[in-house]
């Protein structure tokens, strides 16, 4: 199985919920919406880059059109693979979490 | 070259493109811009988003140098700043001449930069640096040229790089308060898209709209904040009110906030109402200006222009033959200059090259000081030479104590240049600085300033460890043993301190001169016995007619016949007036700097080509000299049949019969200027009378070669008046106004002031020339004392030992004193020696001829700029000296082994 650090399970879970539209500011921007984090857009690409490399996401540059201003913008897509380990990754941490969570509260909760 | 732009955003942009590299940097960069936007369109307040991005731009070339494998490498340590800090407070005095030096360094290296970017900023509304202007440039005056209505219709028709184009004119307006008396204020005519273009919103009410241009709608007047406050009181119901603007009541529909004063320091915008023009180069003069479409450069936008302008040259070459459109930033209609701005002249390379300089004296003054305080560190160096400390471990640390000292510095000099600059710059210019100009601290400079400290540091601290660390362990050790260096101060200190002293007294002598120059203006008042306390001198316009008659119209021989009968009305008024004595009107007066205009005698050549000679002119009426009480010495003066088109006379002054004529009779000689207004030599002008030297130019007042042409009323609007009161002439400024406003409600009087209080043109240059010479006199005098006080620091430190022994063998405390100061008396004598012819030279470069100021005694200058040398140096030289007679013998000799 691969394995995911926490910030790749972050990227892949916004690239499932941009579908077509996921570049690097929406999935910055999706991340800050539902977690709070902030993360640079430096650090979202060089992420999706080690994902590409273990072919986790394919990247495609969106094409220039005529009215389009700026740089273009490089959209990812969640490869099999990808998804297969983002559901390994979360189905091991729900395994291991299953039943612990009262008591982690409980501790959490101590001074 | 494209000037850079200064805002915050775009200085964070140019950082993200500099740190942020490798093949997904464009993705990167995009996704910044998106980022940034995203936050500005959800309301974001700027601030925020803006460090918001300064934090992603970090994060994002942080996490990009990490996966690249790559580390940043800092030779700073925690431990490295303590010592900084301590060495800094162990060594106070020498800390502080350090900062000083490095405090008064910095600045002025920073000085011509911040200076310049700050009078070249965009306008300060959203996405300033898109606002550009679109001119002519006349390349056979080198200088801009006029638009008018006619090219504002037929480029905003055409041109797609601008979203749109607007244009305003600006002038001075009488206006009316219910309760008050009439004062004029300044404003700008503009049309309602230079609102759309400026995005900003009014504070109260309204913009100006499209349908306030019609030249049937009812008078509207949008005000500016100041204004509001000041001349309304800041009224709440201010928009219920109207003002009489001219002849016309203006209701006012609008308040702008108070950071607005579009075009450069205006309260008042008006519609522009005026009709189409028919033909090119006709009609009043106005400024277009326009947004630059999105995507769309400034490059761009010039390249349409140019290509729709390009027929013009064909279809009209008489008028536009030498006429270049181009687009450029709106900076620069405040300044006249050539596209490529300030960054265009040579002077700002010239000044920055200096400063530069300056300040690398500077830092070699600091390195000697610091190579003085680090001299007593030979123990700390052997023990850490002999631990394996490597050395570029030491002279790293020795960097980064210098490091601190140097940001301490650049801090204080930033504080200065924020607090200090200001106030100077707008005193220097009487409160006229365009409204975008913000000389507080930019990111830029704070930038250049931290630059320059490393850059201060490297030179103050790196040199001098390399020269202390350069002798290898046993050297070391053995300096260690016997608590010295045994290293010499070379050549270079020596060099360096002669080269201080010199440089501070030809600047010292430069600069008094200068402010004698300055201050014997005063005294030009001599130049023909013109009682100038008693005239009273104010400038007569009438501005913008169809604003305020809502006659639409731009035909500007209108205006010249309605100004014509102001001024007869007016004089005529004036002279009925009980204790008038005369009312004089011209374009200029005497202490003021008159145009200067290349002519030609007739008869006079070289080799078959006529000789020009560059004069001074003016138009006066025909009382003219008799209100200046100045009688004509011979021929005849100005009379009525001189006034039409078809007549060409002048009267010269006697500068020019002595200067340009050689002396000879200059009745019935003919002259002719050499480039009209279409570019061709004018015609022949035949000389009729000759009056004294009346006072050309405010400066040099003694060398003003001039003619007078004939001024009938009308033909110039504005126009100057002088007005002969006796004492107190300011008082019946009031009375003034109030004639005027009988005679013509639309006309203005502005700058009313007593004739020996005109200040302009080059006064203001020289005003700066003398501020900026005392503080470059005060930066030398700082450096020379420094790079004194530290050789002697130093030398003291070293010939302990040997004064010790002479001090037990009986030498006096004089004796000791000599020997210790003679080096320093040597260097201060060679500098001097040095510095006077410099001083010379510098002193007859001023531009003083032939006035009272040239009689200023050269030699008092000179030796004041000695004296005033010598006092610096002496306090310098006292505090080592003292510290020489304070050593106790036996610890010096024990010490020494």
């Amino acid at each position: 199985m691969s394995y995911l650090g926490e910030f790749e399970q972050l990227i892949l879970f916004a690239v499932v919920e941009l579908g077509d539209n996921a570049y690097g500011g929406a999935i910055r921007q999706c991340i800050e919406e539902r977690t709070g984090r902030t993360a640079s857009s430096g650090a979202i690409y060089t992420a999706l880059g080690r994902l590409a490399d273990r072919g986790m996401v394919n990247a495609r540059v969106g094409a220039t059109t005529a009215g389009q201003v700026g740089r273009p913008r490089k959209y990812y897509r969640l490869e099999p693979t990808g998804a297969r380990a983002l559901q390994e990754t979360y189905s091991t941490i729900q395994a291991m979490a299953g039943g612990l969570l009262a008591q982690l509260d409980k501790l959490a909760q101590e001074r | 070259m494209t000037a850079p732009r200064f805002s915050v955003r775009a200085v964070l942009r140019r950082l993200a493109m500099l740190s942020i590299r490798g093949h997904e940097a464009p993705f990167v960069l995009r996704d910044l811009d998106d980022a940034l936007q995203h936050d500005l369109d959800s309301g974001i307040p700027t601030r925020r988003a803006h460090w918001r991005y300064a934090t992603n731009v970090v994060g994002s070339a942080m996490a990009m140098w990490r996966a690249r494998g790559l580390r940043v490498y800092l030779p700073i340590s925690r431990l490295d700043v303590k010592t900084g800090v301590r060495m800094l407070v162990k060594h106070p005095s020498l800390s502080l001449v350090a900062a000083a030096t490095l405090t008064l360094g910095i600045p002025t290296g920073l000085a011509p930069f911040h200076v310049f970017n700050a009078l070249e900023a965009p306008l300060p509304v959203e996405d300033g640096d898109q606002i550009r202007l679109l001119r002519y440039w006349n390349t056979a005056t080198s200088g801009t040229d006029r638009t008018t209505m006619y090219d504002y219709d037929r480029w905003r028709g055409a041109m797609t790089s601008f979203q749109t184009l607007g244009a305003f004119r600006t002038g001075a307006f009488n206006v009316l308060v219910e309760g008050e008396r009439v004062a004029p204020s300044s404003g700008a005519e503009a049309t309602a898209s230079a609102f759309e273009i400026l995005r900003t919103r009014p504070l109260l009410g309204r913009t100006l709209q499209p349908a306030d241009e019609d030249v049937d709608a009812p008078a509207v007047v949008v005000i500016g904040h100041t204004f509001w406050q000041s001349r309304l009181a800041g009224d709440p119901d201010v928009l219920q009110r109207t003002l009489q603007i001219g002849d016309r009541a203006h209701r006012i529909v609008g308040v702008m906030p108070d950071s607005f004063r579009f075009p450069v320091q205006h309260q008042l915008w008006l519609p522009l109402r005026e009709n189409p023009a028919q033909e090119p180069r006709h009609g009043r003069a106005l400024n277009i200006f326009g947004r630059l479409a999105a995507g769309t450069d400034a490059t761009t936008a010039e390249a349409e222009l140019l290509a729709i302008d390009g027929p013009m040259a064909t279809q009209f070459p008489e008028a536009h033959a030498r006429l270049r459109a181009e687009v450029t930033p709106f900076a620069l209609l405040a300044f006249g200059l050539a596209k490529s701005g300030m960054r265009g002249q040579p002077d700002f390379y010239v000044a920055q090259l200096l400063t530069l300089v300056l300040l690398s004296v500077a830092c070699a003054n600091v390195g000697m000081l610091m190579f003085a305080r680090n001299s007593n560190r030979a123990t700390e160096l052997a023990i850490r030479t002999a631990l394996g400390a490597a050395r570029s471990r030491i002279v790293g640390q020795m960097f980064v104590e210098s490091l601190v000292l140097a940001v301490l510095a650049a801090g204080f000099g930033l504080l200065l240049i924020d607090q200090a600059l200001s106030p100077l710059m707008h005193r220097l210019a009487d409160g006229q600085l365009p409204y975008w100009v913000d000389l507080s601290v930019t990111p830029w400079t704070a930038s250049w300033a931290f630059a320059l400290a490393v850059f201060s540091a490297a030179g103050v601290g790196v040199v001098p460890a390399l020269k202390l660390t350069g002798q290898g362990i046993r050297a070391n050790i053995e300096r260690s043993r016997s608590q010295r260096t045994g290293t010499r101060y070379g050549g270079v200190s020596g060099v360096l301190i002669v080269a201080d002293v010199a440089l501070a007294v030809a600047i010292v002598g430069f600069a008094l001169t200068m402010a004698d120059v300055v201050k014997n203006i005063a005294g030009t008042d001599d130049v023909a016995g013109i009682p100038v306390d008693q005239y009273l001198s104010a400038q007569l316009a009438i501005p913008g007619i169809e604003a305020a008659t809502g006659a639409g119209s731009s035909d500007s021989g209108a205006l010249a016949a309605r100004m014509g009968a102001t001024q007869i009305a007016l004089v005529d008024r004036l002279n009925a007036e009980g204790g008038i004595r005369g009312v004089g009107v011209a374009t200029a007066l005497p202490r003021m700097d008159h145009a200067a205009r290349w002519i030609e005698i007739e008869g006079d050549a070289t080799e078959g080509e006529p000789v020009a000679y560059r004069v001074r002119s003016a138009n006066v009426d025909i009382g003219f000299f008799e209100a200046l009480e100045q009688p004509v010495l011979a021929g005849r003066g100005f009379q009525a049949g001189d006034l039409g088109d078809n007549s060409h006379v002048v009267i010269v002054n006697t500068p020019f019969v002595e200067n340009v004529l050689g002396g000879i009779n200059p009745i019935g000689r003919r002259l002719r200027h050499r480039q009209g207004p279409d570019g061709k030599p004018g015609p022949w002008h035949e000389v009729v009378g000759l009056v004294d030297n009346l006072g050309m130019t405010l400066v040099r007042p003694f060398s003003g070669e001039g003619i007078y042409h004939p001024l009938a009323p009308g033909d110039a609007n504005p126009v100057r008046l002088a007005i002969h009161v006796g004492d107190d002439p300011l008082a019946f400024a009031p009375r003034l106004r109030a004639i005027l406003h009988e005679v013509d409600p639309l006309a203005v009087i502005a700058t009313p002031m007593a004739l020996d209080q005109v200040v302009e043109g080059d006064w203001y240059v020289m005003q700066a020339v003398s501020l900026g010479s005392g503080v470059l006199v005060a930066v030398l005098l700082v450096l020379a004392a420094s790079g004194v006080y530290a050789i002697l620091s130093f030398s003291v430190t070293e010939r302990s030992a040997e004064l010790a022994l002479r001090s037990a063998i009986g030498a006096q405390r004089r004796d000791i004193a000599f020997t210790v100061a003679k080096r320093a008396m040597g260097q201060f004598a060679v500098g001097i020696a040095l510095g006077l012819p410099l001083a010379l030279l510098l002193a007859n470069s001023a531009p003083d001829e032939g006035g009272p100021a040239a009689q200023s005694p050269v030699l008092l200058t000179l030796f004041t700029a000695i004296g005033v040398v010598v006092l610096v140096g002496i306090p310098a030289c006292l505090a080592p000296t003292l510290r020489a007679l304070r050593i106790a013998p036996h610890e010096a000799l024990k010490n020494s082994g």
